[in-house]
């Protein structure tokens, strides 16, 4: 039981789409067997820049998956969102028409948001052959999803979508966690989704952080990122409010902590003092010593320096000793970066591992680089016994999140 | 009662520059909307915005620091850096992983999205200029707030279009109960792009006026939003912490509530209920008890930006909350005087608290001219108060979001 005697937050529903699962099984298959996502993308010309390949999320016929006809003006981002709430509001069992949905908000994380419908927008108009259409400008702002998801479900609770690059939907959870741990909301719908774009492909690529084919998190020959799509989101509610109406529980929330390297626009620190205190934080949020926790869904994106970074702040905060027997893996070396959505879509990860029981391997793991000396839980999923777990998020700008998730009806 | 109290304020506004240069132009309404000249608006319906004029970033930083900043984060840590000089703080005598730096911003760099786009689609893929990207991410003005003056406590950034930098105030109060930081560096912040304004302009959300270059600038109420911008922070911590050291305080940040209205992406709640909620939950939880007016509130600043939806609405919904006295009701659209953007919040708070130490109120003008109706009396008044004690700050944006904040003096 949490020792903290506010209330405490259970997750009882997953949404889940990515490039290797288009739902929660489909997901957890993926992830537990170590498939693959990365690939060349349909969706843009990627002909001349170095890297071409993502992990881009397969279906060609998303507008399918959902009634697109309530969404006017829906953008590839919300649409991957609004596949992924249906899905978690399904699995939660809720039945809306029971709930206060003045007591139920949205908090999203967001990324570039509707950036490929401005991008249509915008090479239309630089073609100068036909006006484009502006409705496709409406989805710029990155919170549509959240007003999208609450209109929808006519929940008028709290609103509001941050926007921190790649711990835009990990800062969502905390903050949904805040909500409703101070009983300010009963449930919160947390997450967050992303969508390829021109913009971030040409970015990163232009930074010189991808790797030109399938990003290998912690190895010695990694050259960088893979980005990817998809979206996660969480169906947070009051922990007593989920027992009572005999709710699936697949975990429970403990704490999240964030916090700024003030180093760098792009870089991490390389002395990891961010990455260490965020993770320290957390952990003393959860009231959770380092020796309970079993795995960290690392943040893993397999650039040289976040690598090397990362197990630093492993070590540094739970002793190499205690690191040793962690258990670390970057799905990312399967669902490629998802910035805006990665940390909600790490977190379904870390949230399922604790639910079945199984470490989500690190694919891609050929050649352990020395500098990065833990176990990373290389190419195969492993069963193992897990009670409280991390899920690390470090974003340009040096935004860090850390998330602590405990096993559901496990006392600390 | 509430304990979080706001002790500093920065101001880069398009009425003034620095806070002294803001008050006073607050207290004359000077107009801050005017002829758009940093773009070419030729081929567009409309030509006025609320622009920050005379910002220059070197007053407040070397050029090396501020160089590949965007214009949104320029304004930011220039913001940051008065705001901290106002308060009083010594950073490097407190513990910088215990001050946080939140803000709220509607779009972050659109000139540097639409720039770096641009370098795509000019020069090809292997011509994109990677020194644009960095600053496309809407936390940026906050990441660099932190890097200038190395602030390593909690950092976030909220995107709700126009109640980004309320519900970052919310989010800050929220870190100063739980007791994960002393202060917080709370900010809002936006940019005028070309690309911006453009979109809007498609859109056809924007007030159709065009005016030629220092012709004054004749708005109607109802007739379509008028963008601005800007950049706010104001220094909040606990009432003990600032006690403790000794500093002046503007006003309490008594109560805030957000709710989320439902309506169709790119308007604004419809009926206003969720408006409604906010700002009655805001104002219970105040615990206001005075009489003198319906609510005992003294000041009402309304988020009005010449929007049909919003300012008819906000109308509608001051009418239930003050019944008594919608026909005398007086408020503050702070908007009709520097244009609307997500950051805007920031500035309005300032402003609202800058009454409250100076015990001057804000102008106003008659609620009823929100209706949006022909009116031909659109003068601002200068109310005669006794005393101003407590202001309400409501806010609604498109897409349906409302907050509602209730400030009182110390």
């Amino acid at each position: 039981m949490n020792k903290n005697p506010s209330k405490r937050v259970a997750i009882t529903g997953i949404g889940v789409i990515t490039a290797i699962g288009e739902s929660v099984s489909e997901f957890r298959q993926g992830l537990f067997n170590g498939k693959c996502g990365i690939g060349p993308v349909s969706l843009f010309d990627t002909s001349g820049f170095p890297s071409q390949l993502a992990a881009q999320v397969k279906n060609k016929q998303l507008e399918t998956c959902i009634d697109v006809r309530k969404f006017k003006r829906v953008s590839r981002c919300d649409l991957l969102g609004l596949i992924a709430a249906k899905e978690a509001f399904s699995d939660s069992g809720l039945d809306l028409d029971q709930c206060n949905r003045d007591n139920i908000g949205v908090v999203m994380g967001g990324g570039a948001g509707g950036m490929r419908s401005w991008e249509k927008y915008r090479r239309t108009l630089q073609s100068g052959k036909i006006r484009p259409r502006p409705s496709l400008l409406l989805p710029f702002a990155s919170c549509t999803l959240a007003d999208f998801i609450a209109s929808h479900y006519k929940l008028t609770g709290f609103r509001n979508t941050i926007s921190t690059a790649c711990s835009s939907s990990s800062t969502s959870i905390g903050y949904g966690f805040d909500l409703i741990q101070a009983g300010v909301q009963d449930i919160i719908v947390a997450g967050g989704s992303e969508a390829l774009s021109e913009l971030t492909f040409a970015g990163f690529n232009a930074l010189r952080v991808m790797d030109p084919f399938f990003c290998r998190p912690f190895d010695k020959n990694r050259k960088g990122i893979s980005l990817g799509e998809g979206s996660a989101i969480f169906i947070l509610e009051d922990y007593e409010r989920a027992q009572d109406r005999g709710a699936k529980i697949y975990a429970e929330v403990l704490g999240y902590a964030i916090n700024a390297d003030a180093f760098h626009m792009t870089s991490p620190d390389p002395d990891a003092m961010g990455m260490s205190t965020v993770m320290a934080k957390a952990l003393e949020r959860a009231g959770l010593s380092t020796n309970q926790v079993d795995y960290i869904n690392a943040h893993g994106t397999a650039t040289k320096i976040n690598d090397d970074a990362e197990t630093r702040a492993i070590n540094r905060v739970f002793g190499r000793k205690k690191a040793r027997e962690l258990a670390i893996s970057s799905t990312k070396s399967m669902i490629g970066h998802c910035l805006g959505s990665a940390g909600a879509i790490e977190a379904a990860a870390t949230v399922l591992a604790l639910y079945s029981q199984i470490l989500p391997p690190t694919i891609h793991l050929d050649e352990p680089d020395p500098d990065c000396n833990l176990d990373y839980v290389p190419n195969h999923s492993r069963a193992q016994e897990i009670h409280f777990a991390l899920s690390n998020s470090f974003a340009f700008g040096g935004n860090n999140t850390s998330l602590v998730f405990g096993r559901a009806n496990v006392d600390i | 009662m509430s304990n979080i109290v706001i002790t500093g304020m920065g101001v880069v506004s398009p009425m003034g520059v620095g806070c002294e240069t803001f008050w006073e132009n607050c207290r004359k309404a000077e107009n801050g909307i005017r002829k758009i000249t940093s773009f070419d608006t030729s081929a567009l319906r409309s030509n006025i915005a609320g622009l920050v004029e005379g910002f220059n970033p070197g007053q407040f930083m070397p050029s090396r620091i501020y160089r590949r900043m965007s214009r949104i984060s320029r304004m930011a840590v220039a913001a940051s850096i008065e705001a901290l000089e106002d308060s009083g703080i010594g950073l490097d005598a407190i513990d910088k992983g215990r001050v946080g730096v939140i803000f709220g911003t509607a779009y972050g760099s659109s000139s540097h999205v639409e720039d770096f786009y641009q370098s795509l689609l000019n020069d090809g893929p292997r011509g994109a200029q990677p020194f644009l990207f960095p600053e496309t991410v809407p936390n940026a003005p906050a990441s660099h707030v932190a890097m200038f003056h190395g602030i390593t406590g909690p950092n976030t950034t909220f995107c709700q279009n126009d109640i980004s930098a309320e519900i970052a105030i919310l989010y800050a109060r929220n870190l100063l109960l739980q007791n994960v930081v002393d202060i917080v560096l709370v900010g809002g912040a936006d940019e005028l792009s070309a690309m911006q304004y453009a979109c809007f302009d498609a859109l056809g959300a924007l007030n159709k006026v065009k005016v030629k270059k220092d012709e004054p600038v004749k708005l109607v109420p109802g007739g379509g939003l008028v963008l601005g911008e800007g950049a706010g922070v104001l220094i909040m911590e606990k009432r003990d912490f600032a006690l403790e050291r000794e500093a002046e305080i503007y006003g309490i940040f008594k109560s805030g509530v957000n709710t989320g209205g439902i309506t169709s992406i790119g308007h604004y709640e419809i009926n206003g209920e969720q408006t409604f909620r906010a700002m009655s939950q805001a104002i219970e939880q105040a615990e206001i008890d005075s009489d003198k007016f319906d609510r005992g509130i003294d000041l009402v600043d309304v988020s009005a930006n010449f929007s049909a939806e919003l300012d008819r609405m906000e109308y509608i919904q001051l009418k239930n909350i003050f019944p008594k006295h919608i026909k005398d009701l007086r408020v503050t659209p702070l908007k009709y005087l520097m244009g609307n953007f997500g950051g805007a919040g920031i500035i309005r708070a300032a402003s609202i608290l800058l009454a409250l130490r100076h015990q001057h109120p804000l102008p106003v003008l008659k609620a009823e001219i929100l209706k949006g109706e022909p009116y031909d009396d659109m003068e601002w008044e200068i109310p005669s108060l006794d005393k101003i004690e407590t202001a309400l700050m409501t806010t609604s944006t498109f897409g349906g979001g409302s907050t509602s904040l209730i400030f009182t003096g110390n």
